[in-house]
């Protein structure tokens, strides 16, 4: 049974700029979770620095928002202490893949069970236009004083190379269309990307709504028969010809959709089972640690390897 | 205890070699014998082949220190030899391996340069030559007893003997060399049997190859150097129950025990070796009562390596927040990463502790070394006003105890805590009895926890400043490092703005005033003597060693060991202070750190100081030593530069 999405608007004034793409998205996630029925308490969405990082007041959940580019730790944290928890780490691309990279590239290597999401509009907003890590070389948008002399980073790439296992894009100002792509990164077992292909009306001229819907495309639009899933190894190998064709393809053309979903590889919460054997049942968020103040555990019985008779 | 012998013994040999190894035998040995021991790793930041040493101590009450010269050492290579020889006292016992007298100082590619340099130019002066062989004749001047062995042919033999290959006996020569000195020191080789038994345990072919060595030894000595005299007395431990571990590990197993449910760290000496240890308890055993009641038999620890120090922290923020008991575990280094997330935990009330195992800095400095020059930077650590619990544990049991409190206190208050300890503490193995490592002493505190709430805010304003703790996935809410409304909305209100500044600062009073005054500072010794030595940390056991060198010399001393730093005990270090004639304050950094920071809060401007920056632990008598020089002349500053 699906919520009505308006339970999970919170009173908090919404202060973006008029146009941003992050309405589109903000509409979308909220879309997303009422439709796939999450109670606001069992939903974290985690944030870090930039426009994007307001989000967590303007989602009725159980949120949090860290410092610049530490999301994705944070979320990892609150999903492995309560695996029961949906969790969302969002930001922006400066936020992802400039100042917090290490952990987006990190996550994927661990496949929790959590959703990133980034607002990629390759510029920093809330401090003014400067250039975001998406931004190509040689652009100039108004508010840099000379050219972009970084080349741009391909999230979707480095998100496969990195272990994600479920890769989608979506563009802001496409509502429906990006519901659909986050409800299916949220239903997706291990780490899942959904890039969010965002303008940025104040401060990026050059990527305008105008620049991206005259490139973008969907991928089973394109090819009717397009299939992302990978189901095994070999599977995975038979199809990353075709994958990897459309995660690099940048220009003229921009894909969007699921890239990729590969159900064959186990979550962190997973692995943890199998090293502690009720980790679900009592995981770090909600096993007991004391009875009536007194510790569960006798030290000279846990670690005995240390004691000696003598 | 009367008529103790007072043992002091030194093993050096190249690092990946089996020195940790032989010195965990020798602890062992001298605990099968009854007595109270304490056992210090010296090792450079490198895998294999850079000399590293084991220093130990022994006798019936615990000892507090190491110190030079030993009474005994054993030095298997060239290395040790030359840096060594002099470490042993007149009339002590120097066992090295004959086939090591020839080789030239310059050959010894893992030595320091600047040693090799002070060796040539002192052999020089004497007219020696640039050889370890020089090194034995000047101990041998200055009356140690010289105990050569002829290390090739005792392996090729033991080779024979036990029938297995030259390879897998070579390790074994540690176990020759450690034997002969603890016989000669009048250790029954039964006790060194018994310790190898022990040590390698389930290992059995292990186990037979090391004892044949150590019979191997024991014939050699008694043949070529006579058996000793007599064997020394038992200790008054025997029959005892007791445990040999780290400080690391003792912090370990003070988290598991106080319920920690969330470790993360990323790997840095000396840090990760507690972590570690716990990795390997991960999933343990839980009491009977408590499996009778909880109906499991077995409880985890989640402990997640993570890609840097700035995920460690934010990833143990993130636990915490959703109701783990969580706590991160780094080295000045790494904690220079953690700073803007520890502001964050102060701002968003985030339950977390962070375990500061110190080294000598700055920068990487002596990675592997000890140092206490992390206090300010615990202090002053995350940006804007930061106030977090800091305090330091001065030795194994309270690093024990410690663990559990500040874990108590982390949730109770919801603030960062800072545990301060040190490389020393974290090689520095002890033995431990049940009355130290008592459960039954420890409680375990969560403060007030909502898990259900109805109409609690998160950061409600409140007398004491202390909200109710609400994990995440207990109620919708915001943990937030914006300024926030009780609610957890940002606001830039200059009303509500003081309101939550003010609500933060009562809560920092009120930690002050319910953190017992025995937690704070612990005054040792006699109340009224006129000198007062001031110190924090692992120096603890090593100054109260020092107090009874004094006392034998005639100077009274009582020790103020500051354990609070933050919210700094101002009374009760002011009382005391106010009291002496004369304060010296004693600390392992250049800056005088803790001297500034009693300064700052209580206006009390130390006169002296002694301090030791080389990377070495203090020993007693440097202590000692310069408190009685400062008491002579009245300098203000003695620098003390013991160590090898």
């Amino acid at each position: 049974m699906a919520r009505n999405w308006l339970e999970y608007k919170t009173p908090a004034w919404v202060q973006w700029c008029p146009g941003c793409g992050n309405y589109g998205i903000l509409a979308a996630v909220q879309r997303a979770v009422a439709e796939l029925d999450i109670d606001p308490k069992k939903l974290t969405i985690v944030s870090g620095i930039g426009c994007s990082g307001r989000e967590t007041y303007y989602i009725k959940g159980s949120n949090m928002h860290v410092v610049h580019g530490r999301a994705i730790p944070a979320a990892t944290g609150v999903k492995l202490a309560k695996p029961d928890q949906t969790v969302l780490a969002i930001g922006g691309d400066g936020d992802m893949l400039g100042i917090g990279v290490e952990h987006f590239v990190s996550v994927g290597r661990r496949n929790v069970n959590i959703t990133v999401i980034v607002h990629d509009n390759s510029v920093y907003g809330l401090t003014k236009g400067q250039a975001g890590p998406t931004l190509p070389a040689w652009v100039q948008t108004k508010a840099l004083p000379g050219p972009n002399l970084h080349d741009n980073l391909n999230p979707l790439l480095l998100a496969f190379a990195s272990g994600y296992t479920f890769i989608a894009r979506g563009y802001a100002y496409h509502v429906d269309q990006t519901k659909e792509l986050i409800k299916q990164a949220i239903e997706h077992k291990g780490t899942s990307l959904v890039h969010i292909l965002q303008p940025c009306p104040t401060y990026n001229n050059i990527m305008t709504k105008q620049w991206y819907e005259q490139r973008i495309y969907y991928l089973e639009e394109e090819n009717p028969e397009w299939n992302p899933l990978v189901t095994s190894q070999q599977d995975l190998l038979q199809k990353m010809p075709t994958i990897l064709e459309k995660l690099v393809e940048w220009g003229d053309k921009i894909p969007l959709g699921v890239f990729y979903r590969n159900i064959s590889k186990d979550t962190f919460e997973e692995r943890l089972g199998k090293i502690i054997l009720n980790y679900q049942e009592y995981p770090p968020g909600k096993r007991p640690i004391a009875i009536d103040g007194k510790p569960l555990v006798n030290p000279w019985e846990v670690f005995k390897e240390k004691v000696i008779q003598t | 205890m009367g008529n103790s012998p007072d043992l002091l013994l030194l093993i050096g040999g190249p690092q990946g070699g089996g020195i940790e190894s032989a010195g965990q035998i020798a602890l062992k040995t001298l605990i099968l014998k009854g007595y109270s021991v304490i056992g210090t790793r010296d090792y450079k930041s490198n895998i294999m082949g850079a000399h590293s040493y084991y220093t130990i101590r022994a006798r019936f009450d615990r000892p507090g220190a190491i110190r030079f010269p030993v009474d005994a050492a054993v030095a298997l290579d060239a290395e040790s030899i030359l840096t060594h020889f002099d470490d042993v006292r007149p009339g002590g016992i120097f066992v090295y391996d004959k086939g090591s007298l020839h080789t030239k100082i310059d050959a010894i590619q893992p030595m320091e340069q600047a040693l090799k340099e002070r060796l040539k130019k002192l052999f020089a002066d004497k007219g020696l030559p640039p050889i370890a062989e020089s090194a034995i004749k000047l101990a041998e001047e200055k009356g140690v007893r010289l105990i050569p062995l002829p290390m090739r042919q005792l392996v090729r033999k033991l080779a024979e003997i036990t029938g297995a290959s030259l390879t897998s006996v070579a390790r074994a020569v540690n176990t020759i060399g450690l034997t002969a000195m603890l016989y000669l020191m009048g250790i029954e080789p039964r006790c060194v049997e018994k310790a190898i038994a022990t040590h390698f345990a389930a290992k059995k072919k292990v186990v037979a190859i090391n004892v044949e060595a150590s019979k191997l030894a024991v014939d050699y000595v008694e043949e070529n150097f006579g058996a000793p005299s007599e064997f020394l007395p038992d200790g008054p431990h025997r029959g005892k129950k007791v445990m040999l571990a780290t400080g690391n590990e003792v912090v370990a197993m003070g988290k598991i025990t106080g319920g920690l449910t969330f470790q993360s760290y990323y790997p840095i000496t000396p840090a990760s070796d507690e972590a570690i240890y716990m990795e390997k308890f991960r999933y343990h055993q839980l009491t009977s009562e408590a499996e009778a009641k909880l109906g499991t038999p077995k409880l985890g620890t989640v402990i997640v390596q993570t890609e840097d120090e700035l995920s460690a922290i934010i990833m143990a923020i993130g636990a915490a927040s959703a109701g783990a008991r969580a706590a991160t575990s780094t080295s000045g280094p790494g904690f220079a990463l953690m700073n803007e997330a520890i502001s964050l935990a102060i701002m968003a009330e985030v339950p977390v502790v962070i375990t500061i195992w110190q080294r000598g800095g700055p920068s990487t400095g002596l990675p592997t070394k000890e140092g206490q020059q992390d206090l300010l930077h615990a202090l002053f650590s995350g940006h804007g006003d930061n106030p977090k619990i800091v305090l330091a544990s001065g030795d194994h049991v309270e690093a024990f105890y410690d663990a559990i409190k500040l874990l108590n206190w982390a949730e109770k208050y919801q603030t960062p805590v800072i545990h301060l300890v040190d490389k020393y503490l974290a090689s520095t193995t002890t033995v431990l009895y049940q009355d130290e490592i008592d459960p039954g002493k420890a409680v375990i505190e969560r403060g007030w926890r909502v898990e259900n709430p109805t109409t609690e805010k998160r950061y409600m304003i409140t007398d004491t400043g202390i909200s109710p703790f609400i994990p995440i996935g207990g109620d919708t809410m915001i943990i937030t490092g914006l300024e926030h409304t009780e609610e957890g909305f940002p606001t830039e209100d200059p009303v509500l703005r003081d309101e939550m500044v003010e609500k933060r600062r009562r809560k920092f009073e009120t930690i002050a005033k319910e953190i017992p005054a025995e937690e704070k500072v612990i005054l040792h010794g006699d109340p009224d003597a006129k000198v007062t030595l001031v110190s924090w940390g692992s120096t603890k056991p090593i100054i109260l060693e020092s107090l009874k060198i004094l006392e034998e010399k005639g100077v009274k001393a009582n020790f103020l060991q500051i354990r609070l730093f933050y919210p700094f005990p101002v009374k009760e270090v002011l009382d005391v202070l106010s009291r002496a004639e004369t304060v010296i304050n004693i600390e392992q950094n250049d800056l005088l750190q803790a001297a500034f920071l009693i300064k700052g809060f209580t206006g009390y401007d130390i006169k002296h100081h002694i301090k030791k920056t080389n990377g070495r632990a203090f020993w007693d008598t440097e202590i000692a030593n310069a408190v009685l020089e400062i008491l002579e002349t009245g300098k203000r500053e003695v620098v003390v530069k013991g160590g090898a």
